[in-house]
C-alpha cells in the first residue's frame, strides 16, 4: 500500500526532458519514501544526473510531475530543505575548508555555525584538516568536503550524484555508514551509482536506461524478479527485457 | 533578497582574491606598468629636432635665421639629401629657387609630416618677415598650455581604459571559473538568488575595481606628473561608476565563453573598438558618420569625455554635461547587470 497521507520524499511523474535532439528523461516515474536510500542505478548517459538536476531544482522538465515532500523543487530548495551533492567537489580551491563551509553556510543562512561545521567535519572525519586550504587536500578528502557542505543546514532530502568516485574502498565503506546514519536519523537520501556493490546497500533501486526506470525495488526483488545470481546479471537481463 | 547572502559572497569573493597573489599584482603593477612606460612615451614636451638638408644655393642668412630653433639646419648637395632622406637620418629637403622654397618630405607618417611641414613654414616666414612668427601671432590658451603634453591629454582617456581594461578581464574569467567548475551549479542549488550572486560578485570586485581606479589615479596625478584641473574626488567618481560597468560586463561576458582562451579572445571583440572609438586615439567629433553612432552607445565614450573635461577643463562635479555623463555610465552599469542575472540560466545542458 503507498502511504497516502504523508507526502512522499520524492514523487516523480512522466518527467520528460530533452537537450536539443537529445531525450535525457523519456517518461521517468519513480517515488522515494521518506526516509530510505534510494539507489539511481545505470549507464552513464542513462539520465541520472538529468533527474538529479530536475530535483535540484536547476533543469525544468519539459512535461511531468514532480514534487519534494508535496512541493515544487526550486521551492523545496530555497525553503533549505535539500542537499545537493554535485558529481565533482564543488569547492573554491584557494580558501580552507574552514571557509568554504563558512560560505556555504552562509548562502544556507545556517545559525550556529561553529557547531554546524564542527558536527559535519565530524562526520566525514575531516575535523583535524578544517584550516587545510582544499587545494592542498586529496580527491577524496574534497569529496568529503563537499559532502560535509551539503550536511550543513540539516537537509530532508540529501542529491547525491555519484558521491564516491575517487573515494577509496575503506573510505567508501565509510561513507556508507555515514549514509546509513544520516538515513537512520530520518534524512531521504537519493544517490546515484554505475557501481553494483554501492548499489546493494540502498532499500530500494531504480534501474534507469535511456531516460526511463526499466524496474524498481530492492536488490533482492530485482535478483529475484530477473531470475539471476546477482544484481549486475539482474540489470543485464531486465535491460534487455525493456 | 537576503543582505546576509549577497555578503556572504562578497566576501568570499575578496578572501579568494586575497589568496591570488598573482591575479592581485596583475591588478595593480600592471596598469601601472604600463601607464609609465606610457608617460614616457607621450610626457616629453620637447619635440625632437626637426633635420633639414638644405640644397641648391641657401642664402647664407637662412642658415643663422635657423639658429637656436627646434630646426637643424644643414647644406649638402641633391643626392647626398637625398640619400639621407630615405635612411630616415632627415627629415626634409629645401630647395631655394628664386622666389620659392621646395619641400620635399618623406612623408610615410601623417603626424610627422603635419609637424614637420608647420616648422619648416614658420622658419621660412620667419625668414621673408626676418622677425620670428611668434612675435606678431599670439598664442593665448583656453585650456592647456605651452607645456602642455601629449600626456597630459591623454592621462583622461588612459586613467578610465586601464581600469575598465583589467577590471573586465578579472571579473570575466573569475565568473568563468565559477560556470565551468561546477560551483555555480551548486550556488543555484541552495537559496541564493542569481539577483544575489552578481550583487555579491559586484561587491567582492567592486573593492578591488576601486582600489585600482585608486591606485591608477595616484600614480598618474603624483608620480607621472599628469597635469589636471578638475577636483580628484570627482575623477575618482567618474572613474568608480565606469569600473562597476566594467565588472557587469565581465560577468555577462563570461555567459559566452566556454573556457579562460575563448574569454581572453573577447578582448578584441569587446575591448579595442572602445579603445579606437571612444576618443583615445581620434576625438570622437571627428568620426566617420557611421563611427559616432557606434561611438555613442559605447561607456567609455562618456568616461573619456566626463574625465577629459575634468581633467583638461576643470569642469566641476555639478556640471551639467558631467552629471549626464555619470548618470549614462551607471545606466550602463544597470542595464549590464541586469544581463548578466539573465545569463545564469538555471538550465545549462
Amino acid at each position: 500500500m503507498r502511504r497516502l497521507v504523508a507526502p512522499l520524499a520524492v514523487e516523480a511523474r512522466d518527467i520528460r526532458k530533452h537537450f536539443g535532439s537529445v531525450t535525457a528523461l523519456d517518461g521517468l516515474t519513480l517515488s522515494v519514501n521518506v526516509g530510505e536510500i534510494y539507489g539511481l542505478l545505470g549507464p552513464n548517459g542513462s539520465g541520472k544526473t538529468t533527474f538529479i538536476r530536475v530535483l535540484a531544482g536547476l533543469v525544468r522538465p519539459d512535461a511531468g510531475d514532480i514534487t519534494i515532500f508535496g512541493r515544487p523543487p526550486r521551492d523545496a530548495v530555497a525553503g533549505g530543505g535539500v542537499g545537493y551533492m554535485t558529481q565533482a567537489a564543488a569547492l573554491y580551491g584557494e580558501l580552507s575548508v574552514d571557509e568554504n563551509l563558512r560560505f556555504f553556510a552562509a548562502l544556507e543562512g545556517v545559525g550556529d555555525v561553529e557547531a554546524r561545521i564542527a558536527d559535519a567535519l565530524g562526520r566525514v572525519g575531516l575535523l583535524e584538516r578544517r584550516r587545510s586550504v582544499v587545494n592542498t587536500l586529496s580527491g577524496g578528502m574534497r569529496t568529503r568536503v563537499s559532502l560535509a557542505a551539503t550536511l550543513l543546514h540539516g537537509p530532508k532530502l540529501l542529491l547525491l550524484d555519484e558521491p564516491t568516485v575517487g573515494v577509496d574502498p575503506a573510505q567508501r565503506r565509510e561513507f556508507w555508514e555515514h549514509f546509513r546514519a544520516l538515513a537512520s536519523s530520518g534524512v531521504t537520501i537519493l544517490v546515484s551509482s554505475h557501481v553494483m556493490d554501492e548499489a546493494s546497500r540502498c532499500d530500494r533501486l531504480g534501474l534507469i536506461r535511456a531516460g526511463k526506470v526499466l524496474a524498481e525495488g530492492s536488490a533482492r526483488e530485482l535478483v529475484t524478479r530477473a531470475g539471476t545470481s546477482d544484481l549486475e546479471s539482474a540489470f543485464l537481463a531486465l535491460s534487455a527485457a525493456g | 533578497m537576503d543582505p546576509r547572502r549577497v555578503r556572504a559572497v562578497a566576501r568570499r569573493i575578496v578572501l579568494q582574491f586575497r589568496r591570488d597573489r598573482r591575479s592581485l599584482g596583475l591588478l595593480f603593477i600592471a596598469p601601472i606598468l604600463v601607464l609609465t612606460l606610457v608617460g614616457q612615451l607621450w610626457g616629453s614636451s620637447t619635440a625632437s629636432k626637426v633635420r633639414i638638408i638644405a640644397v641648391g644655393d641657401p642664402p647664407p642668412e637662412l642658415l643663422d635665421a635657423f639658429k637656436g630653433t627646434d630646426i637643424d639646419l644643414t647644406v649638402a648637395d641633391r643626392d647626398a639629401a637625398l640619400d639621407s632622406l630615405k635612411a630616415g637620418t632627415a627629415d626634409a629637403i629645401v630647395e631655394f629657387q628664386e622666389n620659392s622654397a621646395d619641400v620635399t618630405v618623406e612623408g610615410s607618417d601623417p603626424t610627422r609630416t603635419g609637424t614637420i611641414v608647420g616648422q619648416v613654414q614658420a622658419a621660412l616666414t620667419h625668414l621673408i618677415l626676418e622677425t620670428p612668427l611668434a612675435s606678431f601671432v599670439k598664442v593665448s590658451y583656453l585650456y592647456g598650455g605651452p607645456q602642455y603634453t601629449l600626456l597630459d591629454y591623454l592621462a583622461p582617456v588612459l586613467i578610465g581604459f586601464f581600469a575598465y581594461f583589467f577590471i573586465f578581464l578579472l571579473s570575466c574569467v573569475s565568473f568563468l571559473r565559477e560556470r565551468t567548475s561546477g560551483t555555480l551549479e551548486r550556488l543555484l542549488a541552495s537559496p541564493l538568488k542569481r539577483g544575489e550572486l552578481i550583487l555579491g560578485y559586484l561587491g567582492g570586485f567592486g573593492v578591488f575595481a576601486l582600489l585600482q581606479a585608486l591606485v591608477i589615479l595616484a600614480w598618474t596625478v603624483f608620480v607621472l606628473k599628469v597635469q589636471y584641473r578638475g577636483n580628484l574626488a570627482t575623477i575618482f567618481i567618474v572613474e568608480a561608476t565606469l569600473v562597476v560597468g566594467a565588472v557587469s560586463l565581465g560577468l555577462a561576458i563570461s555567459a559566452f565563453a566556454r573556457n579562460e582562451l575563448q574569454a581572453v579572445q573577447f578582448i578584441p571583440l569587446v575591448i579595442l573598438p572602445q579603445a579606437f572609438l571612444s576618443g583615445l586615439l581620434v576625438p570622437v567629433d571627428q568620426l566617420n558618420d557611421w563611427l559616432r553612432p557606434i561611438s555613442r552607445v559605447l561607456p567609455l565614450t562618456y568616461a573619456t569625455e566626463a574625465l577629459r573635461s575634468v581633467m583638461v577643463k576643470g569642469y566641476p562635479l555639478t556640471d551639467p554635461l558631467i552629471l549626464r555623463d555619470i548618470a549614462i555610465l551607471a545606466g550602463f552599469a544597470l542595464v549590464v547587470a541586469i544581463a548578466a542575472v539573465a545569463s545564469i540560466r538555471r538550465e545549462v545542458a
